[in-house]
């Protein structure tokens, strides 16, 4: 009896395995089949992102032949930023009392983003910043109007005070020598940097669109490199041209203090 | 391919074009309903402007007169004149237009241009018989 049961066992995991093999066959069939199908029939779209796809590495390894020694580096901080506006002669019907939205400090945010740093031609120090900031921005109006009978100064514009940014940065490194550059190292930097505000502009902005969607800024900084442990840097980075609309101009300016260290070190 | 890329550039571009276009006259009167409501406004100063440019300056004081525009869009002043208002841009004019009801049951309706709103000022506007009244209220 107990014989005839393990028979009927093995013939049943059996059958199990014969039926699981067939559908690997036709499985394996049915992949053998696309791959063909693949081979013969024409493939307009693919092919278009192969030639795409191709054409854009020739282009990007002619453009960068020269860019070499590169190292991904990934850093985070804390950044101070302060907007400077200059509002005379925006009309708006909207008043903000100046004794409540001016606060002429550097009020603290935060980044983070990834780095490549390399040497052009192998001799020139430089990096590619990509970055993620937050700013809280502190305000300074620099003129304000009243509104008579009424007693105190007001403004027609009320800057944002929080604003996502993407930015894109270049700079060109300079060694500056001092004492045994094999362990420590201090830079000086200085570059552009193209800035993608992300955040959507508050209520009092959108009544005409007052924020640019792009800006300019200028990049200047030291970064102090120690035994390529991790590199602490500090840099201002100034607005080259208004952030808002004509004729508002606002120009922001903020330091950015942070750490960067080796991608490869850490993961 | 340079057709492709032909569409691509056209699409993208038209995505540019279309995606800056913002709806700033909704945002104007948004703005403004969120000044104005669910605050008491005193009326501080009443300055009446004649055709000949004469002025007549009167201090009202902030207990004798005083409005309320709750955000569900009632309104009622200290008169006892109470009933619905609406913020509409007109011939690019913000107003307030109100439809009310005085103490009596008399229907009123009036129509104030907004001069400028902020967080605790509001100066409103009309103009009757060449005269023009500007109304200065403050947010207590």
């Amino acid at each position: 009896m107990f014989r005839k049961k393990i028979k009927y066992f093995i013939a049943f995991i059996l059958l199990l395995l014969a039926g699981q093999s067939f559908a690997q066959d036709t499985t394996s069939n049915m992949l053998y089949q696309k791959q063909l199908d693949r081979l013969y029939l024409k493939r307009p779209f693919s092919e278009v992102v192969a030639g795409f796809k191709n054409s854009v590495k020739v282009k990007w390894n002619k453009a960068f032949v020269n860019f070499a020694n590169n190292e991904t580096y990934l850093f985070a901080g804390m950044n101070l930023s302060k907007q400077t506006i200059t509002s005379q002669n925006y009309q708006s019907a909207f008043n903000y009392k100046l004794d409540i939205i001016n606060k002429n400090v550097f009020n603290p945010g935060y980044f983070g983003g990834v780095r490549i740093d390399g040497k052009y031609k192998e001799k020139y120090p430089y990096s590619f910043s990509f970055a993620l900031n937050k700013y809280a921005t502190g305000t300074n109006y620099k003129n304000g109007k009243s509104i008579e009978p009424y007693i105190g100064t007001f403004s027609n514009f009320k800057a944002e005070q929080q604003m996502l940014i993407l930015s894109f940065a270049a700079h060109y490194k300079y060694n500056m020598v001092l004492g045994d550059t094999s362990k420590r190292k201090l830079y000086f930097v200085a570059g552009p940097s193209l800035d993608f505000r992300f955040s959507n502009q508050s209520l009092d902005n959108r009544v005409n669109n007052l924020y640019k969607a792009i800006f300019v800024k200028a990049d200047l900084g030291i970064e102090f490199d120690n035994q390529s442990y991790y590199t602490l840097f500090l840099h201002y980075k100034q607005g080259v041209h208004s952030i808002t609309k004509s004729p508002i101009k606002d120009y922001i300016g903020s330091f950015e203090l942070g750490m960067l260290i080796k991608a490869s070190d850490l993961f | 391919m340079k057709r492709y890329l032909y569409g691509l550039w056209v699409v993208s571009t038209s995505l540019l074009i279309f995606s800056c276009s913002k709806d700033t006259a909704g945002a104007e009167t948004a703005l403004a309903q969120q000044f104005i409501q669910d605050k008491t406004w005193y009326l501080d100063y009443s300055i009446v402007s004649s055709a000949s440019g004469e002025k007549t300056k009167s201090y009202v004081g902030q207990s004798t007169y005083f409005i309320n525009f709750l955000s569900n869009g009632s309104t009622k002043d200290s008169d006892g004149i109470s009933g619905s208002y609406t913020i509409e841009k007109t011939n690019n004019q913000l107003q307030i237009h109100v439809q009310a009801k005085t103490s009596a049951a008399n229907s009123v309706a009036f129509i104030y241009n907004l001069e400028t709103v902020g967080a605790q000022n509001l100066v409103l506007f009309y103009q009757t018989n060449n005269q023009l009244t500007k109304l200065y209220y403050s947010a207590k």
